[in-house]
């Protein structure tokens, strides 16, 4: 995506930067509205707008969890302490 | 020299997210699943000597887990063995309900359902590992975890552009990736 498709001072970069805020909910008023002006317009932008919003779904739908940073660090700690005494001994 | 070498120093930063998100679909408890994680690495230390890095260091975790887990099972189901009441069907009183009993239950439906989204996690996982270590970290702090952009700015010591830069990054790639793998 390059500047050359510049629609109402509003490249396809920055819309591509939009449709990932608002896929967290984190556009505003004025970027709303800008991408989908931009969107009505740009056809590559719309696909890889339903393409992004897509993805948001499949993560959305797969109740993916990370685990807890604390046990995380819990099982660092042992390995590193049980890996240097197995390779010591 | 084998294909793949053992790196238990990093088991924690690649592995734990998958290996957990693998046992909490079979188990559906996390305290449960953060033991058999732990038991898991820990029996992957004491064997490592036997591991003949013909396999990816994932997959052989993975193996380690599954014992551990139908482990699990085994425990609990001895335990609760000695208070099993056994249902006779041959009693006169009952006499044919038993077949209204073994029909299928519709609601197993979406039982089955939850596991491919489970699996659809998992495949998710694996695209993730394909982009570089530090920016899947991000995304998924971002995106799972659904962190503020503050809170990771701050975290990892970057401005919110270079963020966006690099959740739009991710997202390309995990999208490609999916497209490829999951449809």
């Amino acid at each position: 995506m390059s500047d050359k498709n510049k629609i109402l001072f509003f490249d396809c970069s920055e819309a591509a930067t939009c449709c990932d805020k608002a896929q967290y909910a984190e556009a505003n008023f004025f970027e709303k509205i800008k991408l989908t002006i931009h969107l009505a317009l740009c056809k590559t932008c719309r696909k890889f707008s339903a393409r992004n919003t897509k993805l948001t779904g499949l993560i959305k739908d797969s109740n993916l969890e990370t685990c807890p940073e604390e046990k995380k660090k819990e099982w660092r700690e042992t390995i590193q302490k049980e890996y240097s005494e197995e390779k010591s001994s | 020299m084998p294909a793949n070498t053992l790196d238990p120093n990093k088991w924690v930063d690649r592995y734990s997210d998958y290996l957990f998100n693998y046992t909490i679909v079979r188990v559906n408890d996390r305290e449960v699943a953060n033991d058999l994680i732990s038991e898991t690495y820990m029996a992957g230390l004491k064997s490592a000597k036997n591991f003949k890095g013909e396999a990816s260091e994932r997959t052989w975790l993975i193996s380690i887990l599954k014992r551990k887990i139908i482990d699990y099972y085994r425990r609990i189901n001895s335990r609760k063995g000695k208070a099993e009441v056994k249902i006779n069907y041959s009693d006169d009183y009952n006499e044919g309900e038993w077949l209204e009993e073994q029909v299928s239950d519709q609601f197993d439906k979406t039982a089955e359902d939850e596991m491919e989204n489970n699996e659809l996690g998992l495949a998710i996982l694996d695209c993730l590992d394909s982009i570089n270590e530090k920016h899947a970290e991000i995304f998924k702090r971002k995106t799972i975890d659904g962190a503020d952009t503050e809170a990771i700015c701050n975290e990892f010591n970057i401005t919110p552009s270079n963020l966006w830069v690099i959740i739009h990054r991710a997202r390309t790639a995990l999208a490609a990736c999916m497209e490829k793998n999951w449809f």
